[in-house]
């Protein structure tokens, strides 16, 4: 079991429902939410300043969603400043069925993988495997 | 011949004398009468004498004249035979075959070359002059007799004839015959003598000139033949046009020839076409250049020509072709089809954005409401009605997610035309596929019956052909015979290195006679049945095409249905 897990999604309940199967699954501890790819930027940046609090080890990212997508959010992410954070692994989770998005996964090499929603407990087994 | 004249009058002399002497001592001896015997003796000497002298005088005469006339004899004997001679060697000299035709007489006498030239044997040369007409190929034969017989009856002496003469393997050669007169003194052909040239070759230089000039004046293409070298700071002069140049640009002959292509350029001609053409002929190069022209009346047009270098047989540049069409429409329908295939494009890569953004959109809230289902599913509910609604709910999300599954997995093949394959076990897909589906197929009274070779798996997308054994079982058994147990049987084969797949089963089938363009088609159903959303086997035919293959379905209606998928392994 996972103690922290970030899930980075604008819609509300996709984030019941991956709370609820994680739960049911007993994958993590801690989920902890950020509505688009800034408040997750922002997340970081308030990790750097606190050693204090509890880095995820696992983040569930979409790649539509407002004011920062989750293509944006990688590139931020990729950068120097948060090196301390890039053995984080990344699962992308998303409904999109576009070609180009499934290449450019490739471009980041902290993504693990590519899961289609919703998402499910057998989905989250294989993670798991995968992981250890 | 003096000699011989005076030898026999004197010997005619000598006889006469003798008999006179005889005669004279005779009457002497025998007569009385003496008195005359003197006197005739002396007169019989007297006439002798005479008629001797006259005999010699005669026969001196005639000898001159015998003399004259043998003399007159040899001399035209020698120059017949001078004239044989000369005739011989100019026979044997020539190529030509000299005729030799008596006209009275109806003899012809042929030179050596009959035989040599036409491949005749002495003993199939004909004598007369029948053999010689007979001879004459069938389509000039008429006309050539005309003209012969005419030229015969006209006072001239000389004639001449092209016509076609057979050899003697029935092939033909073209001829030059031509012939000399002889006449008497009446002016009456008695001898025609002929010179026959072999002008086969110079025939068929002259048909295959005529030809190759034929396609100049005929074609449709303009046709420039122009100086090798620049005239001063112009393009070289043109030397030649062909009618269809004329009717392209309104310049005539007359009017052209001399000047140089200049004339054609205008203000929207290009430099850069021009420079080309310079420099092409410059370095003697052969090119293909389209530039705007302009016309006689000033119109512009496209001009696409092809510039030939021609060289003499020394290897000098001596004059340039130019194969000139007018493609003003062709340009103006390319222009058309760039500007069409940019909008299609443009069109094409908005509505496939749209298709991606509307399947995402749809595809969110449906991956919630299947995932709010799902956990549903776990809670237990007392309330039935509140059940029986759930229970709706969940198969039509369900449906509505295999829809959009299935729509999306179409679009994507539409849109990878290089998948990704690897090599693939089909009997360890067809396991996976079979273990996925054990729910539903436990429903039923089955028996599958599966015979893979081992040398069939290939190199294909796993996903693909995954997809395909599912929707292919599913419908076996969605569309399965009542009362009858459901047999499948499925084999994979290597066929012509191809590795052939048949999916056969004993359902209710598909009456192909109504079904047969539509049965791969986009929204059909056959079947009246709940869940059918008539997209698997257009998915499956996609599929399949997508990877290399073809698929063809053979079906009876309450017989059952068999798919042969056939997949190349380069």
């Amino acid at each position: 079991m996972l103690n922290t897990i970030l899930f980075v999604d604008d819609d509300p309940i996709t984030l019941m429902l991956c709370k609820k199967v994680i739960s049911k699954a007993a994958f993590s501890d801690q989920i902890i939410t950020a509505q688009n790819g800034e408040e997750a930027i922002n997340l970081f940046h308030n990790l750097l300043d606190d050693s204090e609090k509890t880095v995820p080890e696992l983040i569930f990212l979409d790649l539509n969603m407002p004011i920062m997508g989750g293509w944006d959010f990688l590139e931020e992410f990729s950068k120097p400043t948060f090196k301390q954070f890039h053995n984080i692994k990344v699962i992308v989770l998303s409904s999109t069925i576009d070609p180009e998005d499934l290449e450019k996964i490739k471009e980041f090499p902290m993504v693990m993988d590519f899961l289609p929603k919703p998402i499910s407990l057998s989905m989250l087994n294989k993670v798991a495997e995968a992981l250890i | 011949m003096k000699n011989k004249s005076t030898q026999i009058a004197l010997i005619y002399l000598l006889i006469a004398l003798f008999a006179a002497i005889i005669f004279h001592k005779m009457s002497v001896s025998y007569s009385n009468v003496f008195d005359l015997q003197e006197y005739n003796f002396i007169k019989d000497i007297f006439l002798i004498s005479l008629t001797a002298g006259a005999l010699k005088f005669i026969l001196t005469k005639n000898d001159k004249r015998n003399s004259s006339y043998l003399s007159e004899l040899q001399k035209t004997n020698e120059e017949i035979k001078e004239s044989n001679d000369r005739y011989d060697i100019v026979a044997k000299a020539t190529s030509d075959i000299i005729r030799d035709w008596n006209i009275q007489s109806d003899k012809l006498q042929w030179s050596l070359g009959i035989e040599t030239i036409f491949g005749y044997n002495k003993s199939q040369i004909g004598d007369s002059s029948a053999w010689w007409f007979d001879n004459i190929h069938a389509e000039d034969s008429i006309l050539m007799s005309i003209k012969l017989y005419s030229f015969l009856e006209e006072k001239t002496d000389k004639w001449q004839d092209e016509y076609r003469f057979k050899c003697a393997d029935g092939t033909y050669k073209y001829v030059l015959d031509k012939g000399f007169i002889i006449k008497d003194k009446f002016g009456k052909p008695i001898r025609m003598i002929g010179a026959i040239q072999d002008i086969t070759n110079q025939k068929e230089e002259e048909i295959r000139l005529r030809l190759l000039e034929t396609v100049i004046l005929q074609t449709k293409d303009s046709i420039i033949i122009t100086e090798a070298n620049f005239n001063g700071d112009q393009l070289p002069k043109i030397v030649y046009v062909n009618p269809a140049f004329s009717l392209m640009t309104g310049y005539q002959a007359f009017e052209i020839i001399g000047q140089s292509p200049d004339i054609f350029k205008g203000s929207k001609t290009n430099p850069k076409a021009i420079a080309e053409m310079i420099s092409s002929i410059r370095n003697q190069q052969e090119n293909i250049i389209e530039m705007i022209c302009y016309k006689r009346n000033g119109d512009e047009f496209w001009l696409r020509f092809t510039m030939i270098p021609i060289f003499n047989n020394e290897q000098q540049l001596s004059h340039w072709i130019s194969i000139q069409k007018d493609v003003t429409e062709i340009k103006k329908q390319e222009r058309e089809k760039e500007q069409l295939i940019t909008e299609l494009t443009k069109k094409n890569t908005d509505l496939k954005q749209f298709s991606y953004i509307t399947s995402h959109n749809l595809r969110a809230p449906l991956s919630n409401l299947t995932g709010l289902l799902n956990l549903v599913e776990d809670i237990k509910i007392d309330d039935e009605e509140l059940q029986d609604i759930l229970n709706g709910l969940s198969t039509s999300t369900h449906l509505l997610n295999d829809t959009i599954n299935d729509l999306t997995k179409i679009m994507v093949i539409k849109e990878t035309p290089n998948i990704a394959k690897e090599e693939v076990s089909i009997a360890q897909v067809f396991e996976k596929v079979c273990t996925q589906t054990n729910v539903l197929l436990n429903t039923i009274d089955h028996n599958l019956i599966t015979d893979f070779k081992k040398e069939t798996d290939f190199k294909i997308n796993k996903s693909y052909i995954e997809s395909i054994f599912t929707n292919l079982l599913t419908n076996s058994i969605k569309y399965k015979s009542a009362n009858t147990q459901l047999i499948i049987e499925i084999s994979a084969s290597l066929v012509n290195q191809s590795t052939m797949i048949i999916f056969k089963d004993n359902g209710i089938g598909i009456d192909l006679d109504r079904n047969k363009d539509k049965v791969f088609g986009l929204y059909q159903k056959f079947h009246n049945y709940p869940d059918s959303k008539g997209l698997g086997l257009y998915l499956v035919k996609s599929q399949v095409e997508g990877m290399g293959g073809t698929i063809t379905i053979e079906s009876e209606v309450n017989a059952g249905t068999k798919f042969v998928m056939k997949f190349p392994h380069n």
